[in-house]
C-alpha cells in the first residue's frame, strides 16, 4: 500500500509537470494544445540523441533537449497557430491544427528512430533506497525533486517576474490586460517557451524512470488532460495537483483492478468531474458561453 | 388588470458585483416601454433574466401569470417572448429568407421524423411558413435581400433581420436591445412607423436605448435603471427629471 | 479485380462512417472524437449477435444501431452540459474508455485475440461470400445512408443544425431546443457508424480492438475534415483518398512499414496546412470559426 502511494506520487510528479505546461498554455490561448505531447516526446527523443548517441554528458544533454524542445514548441505557435488566429479560426481549428502538429511530429520520430520501445539508463540498475518504509531509485528520487522544484520555480516566476505578472493577467482577462498596454503575442510566445520546456523535462524524466517510443506523446497527453480538469482548468497550480491526484488515484485504483484498465480509470475520473465538479478542485466556475 | 411580465425583486450577482438590484418592473399587455439609463445600469442583464439566458440570484419573474424565473431560454421564448441582443446575433451563414424561416415555431419538419417523411400535410406547411416569410420580409422591407446571406446584410439591414426573425416567432413580448444604436437616420424613422405599427397590432414592446430622440418619438412608457436599481418610471416626461438627468451628466 | 472490389467496399464502410460524423462535425459544428468507439459497439453487437444467436444482418444491423444510438444518447446528454471545448474531451474520454472495455473485457469481447469465426451474410442461399459480391451489398447500403442524412440536411431539421452551429444562443432564444437537437444529431451519427461496424463484421469475418481505436477516431475526424465540413460527397472524397492513399504508397516501393508511418505523416501535415489555409476542406463550405 506504501508503495503505491510512493509509485503514484512519482507518476503523479511526472503527470503533473505536463499538465502544469499544458494548463498554463491553455489559460493564456483558450484551446486544448494537443501538440503539447509533440514536445513531450521530442524533448525525450532529443535527449536520447545527445545522450545515447552522441555520448553527451547528462546534464548537457537534458538541457539541450529541453531548449530545442521549447523552441519547437515556440515555433508551433509562430508558424501554425498564429496564422489560424489572424484568418479567424475557433478554438476547434486550433485544436485539430493542433492534433496535426503531434501526429506529424510523431510520425517524423517513428521514421527516424522506429517505433521500438527504448530506454534511457544512466547507470547500472540499482536497488534504490528506502523512503517511508518503500522502495524508490534514486532518479525516481530525483524525478521527484525536480518536478517539485519546476512547479516552485514557475510560481516564483509567475509572480514576481514582470512576464510572469504579464502572463498571469492575460489569463485572466485578455482584453483587460490588452487595453493596459501588454503585448500579446509577447506573452504567447513566453507562455508556449515555459509550458514546452515543462512538458520536454517531463519526457525526459519519463524516459528514464518508464521507457519510451514515439507514441508516448499522445498517451502523456490524455493524462494531462485529465490532470488539468481534474485540478481545475483556470489554476495552474491545481492543474499540478491535478496531475498528482491522478497518479495516486492509478496508483491505488490499479492495487484493486486489473492494470489494464488504467486508461479507463483515467478518463473515468475526468469523466466523473467534468459530471459533478466541471471546475475541478481548484477551478473558477466555467460560464457555458458569454451572453 | 393583470400584467403581461412582472419581475418581482430580481436581483443578479457576477462575482461580488450587484449587476441588477432587487428591481421589480411590470410591462402590460400593449405597452410600448423604453428601458433607458448609462451604460453598467443592468438594462441588458435585466433582459438576460427575463429571456432564461441568467438566473438571477434572487427574486421571481412570471409571464402570463406563470412563473418563469428558471426556466432555460428555448422554453420561455416558445411562451410567447422574443429577443434581439445588442451585438446582433443572427444565423449568418444562412439566408435571409433560411432565418426567418428558421424563426418560425411548430415546424414539423424540424423533427426526425418530419424530415424523413414528406407527407402532403407537412410539405403543406413549408409552404404556409414560406408565404408568412416572405410577408414578413415586406413588412421590414428585406423582401429583396432574400436570397443574401444574412451575413452579406449591411449593419442596419441585419437589425431589421433580427426583428423580423422575432415577428417570425409570433411572439407577443418582444424585448428589443439597442433596435436604433448604430443605423442611419432614415432607417431609424422607418423603425419608428415599424414599431408603432406592431403595437397597434397588439405587439407589447420593451426596448433598451440610448437614442432619447428615437426614445421620445416611440415609446409611451419610460423606466429609467440606474446601477441595478429602478429610479423612474412614467411617461416620457420623466426623462426630463432632474434627478433623471443628473444621471446622464454624471 | 478482387482487389479493387475489397478497396472499394473498405471505402463504402468508411464513407459510412465520415459521412455520420459530418453531421456533428461540418452540420452541428461539434467535434466528436468517438466516432471509431461506436463503430466498435456496431461491430462487437454484430459480431456477438451472428455467434451467439445466429441472426441474420438486418437484424444485427438494427441492434447494432440502437445500442450504439442510446449510448451515443446518454453519452452526449453529460458531454452537452459544458462549453463544446470540453465536449471533444468527453467524447475523447468516451472513446478511450470504450476502447478499454472493447480490450479488456475478455469474457464479452475475448480482448485482443478478437472475435473469429463471424457468419457471411446469406439471403434466400445467396452468400456474399467475396469482395465483389459483399459490395454489391455495402455499396448500396452506403448509398441509402448518403440518402438519409442528406434529406436531413435539406429538410428544415438540417436548417436547424446549420443555425445552431453559426449561433447558439440565437438559435435558443427561437425557442429551439438546442441540447435536444444535439443529442438527437449525436445519436443519429453513433447509429450509423454502428451499422458500418455490422457491416465490418460480417465483411471481413474477424473483428479485433485495434480497428476501433482512438486513431481510428482520428483518421474518421480527418476524412471529415480533410472531404470538407458539411459536404457529404466532401466526406466520399475523403474516404476514399485516405484508404487509397497508403496503398497509392506501397506503388511508390516504400518499405511497408515506412509506408503506414507515411500515411500519418500525410495525414499530420493535411490537417495542419488545411486548418491554416482552407478549414473547409476540399469541397466544404463551413471555416469552423468566424466567417471574413
Amino acid at each position: 500500500m506504501r508503495q503505491a502511494i510512493v509509485y503514484g506520487v512519482i507518476s503523479g510528479s511526472t503527470y503533473a509537470l505536463i499538465a502544469l505546461g499544458f494548463a498554463l498554455i491553455y489559460n493564456v490561448v483558450r484551446f486544448f494544445n494537443f501538440a503539447h505531447g509533440a514536445v513531450f516526446c521530442a524533448g525525450a527523443y532529443l535527449n536520447y540523441c545527445c545522450f545515447v548517441i552522441f555520448r553527451l554528458p547528462f546534464w548537457l544533454s537534458a538541457s539541450i533537449a529541453v531548449i530545442l524542445a521549447a523552441l519547437l514548441g515556440v515555433s508551433f505557435e509562430f508558424l501554425v497557430f498564429k496564422r489560424i488566429r489572424k484568418r479567424g479560426g475557433n478554438s476547434l481549428v486550433l485544436l485539430i491544427a493542433s492534433l496535426g502538429l503531434l501526429i506529424s511530429v510523431q510520425s517524423i520520430i517513428a521514421m527516424v528512430f522506429g517505433n521500438e520501445i527504448r530506454t534511457v539508463r544512466s547507470g547500472l540498475v540499482e536497488e534504490g533506497f528506502s523512503l517511508f518504509g518503500a522502495r524508490i531509485t534514486s532518479i525516481q528520487f530525483n524525478i521527484l525533486l525536480t518536478s517539485l522544484l519546476l512547479v516552485l520555480a514557475t510560481s516564483a516566476i509567475l509572480r514576481w517576474t514582470k512576464m510572469g505578472t504579464a502572463l498571469r493577467a492575460v489569463a485572466n482577462d485578455p482584453e483587460l490586460a490588452a487595453t493596459k498596454g501588454i503585448p500579446p503575442q509577447k506573452v504567447i510566445y513566453f507562455t508556449y517557451l515555459l509550458g514546452s520546456a515543462l512538458a520536454a523535462v517531463a519526457g525526459i524524466m519519463v524516459s528514464l524512470d518508464v521507457s519510451m517510443n514515439p507514441t508516448m506523446g499522445f498517451d502523456a497527453l490524455l493524462y494531462g488532460i485529465v490532470a488539468v480538469i481534474a485540478g481545475g482548468v483556470g489554476s495552474v497550480s491545481g492543474a499540478y495537483l491535478g496531475g498528482l491526484l491522478l497518479g495516486l488515484a492509478q496508483n491505488l485504483g490499479v492495487w484493486k483492478i486489473p492494470s489494464e484498465w488504467k486508461d479507463a480509470i483515467a478518463f473515468a475520473v475526468m469523466i466523473l468531474f467534468l459530471l459533478l465538479r466541471p471546475q475541478g478542485i481548484f477551478g473558477k466556475r466555467i460560464f457555458k458561453a458569454q451572453v | 388588470m393583470t400584467p403581461l411580465l412582472q419581475a418581482r425583486e430580481v436581483s443578479l450577482a457576477f462575482d461580488g458585483l450587484l449587476a441588477v438590484n432587487r428591481l421589480s418592473l411590470e410591462i402590460f399587455s400593449g405597452d410600448i416601454a423604453a428601458l433607458v439609463g448609462p451604460n453598467g445600469a443592468g438594462k441588458t442583464s435585466w433582459f438576460n433574466v427575463v429571456n432564461g439566458l441568467l438566473r438571477p440570484s434572487h427574486g421571481s419573474v412570471f409571464f402570463k401569470g406563470k412563473e418563469i424565473t428558471n426556466w432555460s431560454g428555448d422554453r420561455v421564448a416558445r411562451l410567447g417572448i422574443a429577443r434581439t441582443f445588442q451585438d446582433l446575433r443572427l444565423a449568418r451563414g444562412l439566408s435571409v429568407f433560411d432565418n426567418v424561416l428558421l424563426a418560425r415555431p411548430f415546424q414539423q419538419g424540424e423533427t426526425l421524423l418530419g424530415a424523413l417523411v414528406r407527407c402532403w400535410a407537412w410539405a403543406r406547411q413549408e409552404e404556409n411558413a414560406k408565404v408568412a416569410a416572405r410577408n414578413l420580409l415586406q413588412t421590414v422591407g428585406l423582401e429583396e435581400m432574400a436570397s443574401s446571406m444574412a451575413q452579406d446584410l449591411s449593419y442596419g439591414q441585419q437589425k431589421l433581420l433580427a426583428l423580423a426573425c422575432c415577428l417570425s416567432t409570433q411572439a407577443g413580448l418582444l424585448l428589443l436591445d439597442e433596435p436604433f444604436s448604430g443605423i442611419h437616420p432614415e432607417l431609424v424613422s422607418r423603425l419608428i412607423q415599424l414599431l408603432d405599427r406592431l403595437a397597434s397590432e397588439g405587439k407589447t414592446i420593451l426596448f433598451i436605448e440610448h437614442n432619447l430622440e428615437a426614445v421620445k418619438k416611440v415609446a409611451r412608457r419610460v423606466i429609467v435603471l440606474d446601477r441595478g436599481s429602478k429610479v423612474a418610471d412614467g411617461g416620457p416626461g420623466v426623462l426630463e427629471r432632474p434627478e433623471v438627468l443628473d444621471i446622464y451628466l454624471r | 479485380m478482387t482487389y479493387i472490389c475489397h478497396e472499394l467496399v473498405l471505402i463504402s464502410i468508411f464513407s459510412i462512417l465520415a459521412m455520420s460524423l459530418n453531421l456533428l462535425v461540418g452540420y452541428l459544428g461539434l467535434a466528436s472524437m468517438a466516432q471509431a468507439a461506436y463503430y466498435g459497439i456496431g461491430a462487437y453487437t454484430a459480431a456477438l449477435m451472428s455467434l451467439t444467436l445466429n441472426t441474420p444482418l438486418p437484424l444485427n444491423m438494427l441492434a447494432a444501431a440502437l445500442l450504439a444510438g442510446l449510448s451515443a444518447m446518454g453519452i452526449s446528454w453529460c458531454a452537452l452540459r459544458w462549453h463544446d471545448d470540453y465536449f471533444v474531451l468527453a467524447t475523447f474520454g468516451a472513446q478511450i474508455i470504450l476502447f478499454s472495455v472493447f480490450k479488456n473485457w475478455v469474457s464479452l469481447t475475448n480482448g485482443p485475440a478478437g472475435l473469429g469465426g463471424i457468419a457471411q451474410v446469406s439471403f434466400f442461399g445467396f452468400s456474399f461470400d467475396t469482395p465483389f459480391k459483399f459490395l454489391m451489398l455495402a455499396a448500396p447500403v452506403a448509398f441509402a445512408c448518403f440518402l438519409l442524412i442528406r434529406a436531413l440536411a435539406r429538410a428544415p431539421f438540417g436548417r436547424l443544425l446549420l443555425a445552431i452551429r453559426e449561433d447558439e444562443i440565437f438559435t435558443l432564444t427561437l425557442g429551439k431546443d438546442v441540447r435536444r437537437y444535439k443529442v438527437t444529431a449525436s445519436a443519429i451519427s453513433a447509429a450509423l457508424a454502428a451499422i458500418a461496424g455490422a457491416l465490418y463484421a460480417h465483411y471481413i469475418s474477424f473483428i479485433d480492438p485495434t480497428s476501433f481505436s482512438a486513431t481510428e477516431s482520428i483518421l474518421i475526424i480527418s476524412m471529415v475534415i480533410i472531404g470538407g465540413a458539411a459536404s457529404l460527397t466532401g466526406s466520399l472524397l475523403g474516404a476514399t483518398f485516405l484508404i487509397v492513399l497508403p496503398e497509392a504508397l506501397k506503388f511508390v516501393n516504400m518499405p511497408e512499414s515506412v509506408a503506414a508511418t507515411g500515411r500519418q505523416l500525410l495525414l499530420g501535415l493535411s490537417l495542419v496546412v488545411l486548418m491554416v489555409y482552407r478549414p473547409q476542406g476540399l469541397l466544404g463550405t463551413y471555416r469552423f470559426g468566424r466567417n471574413q
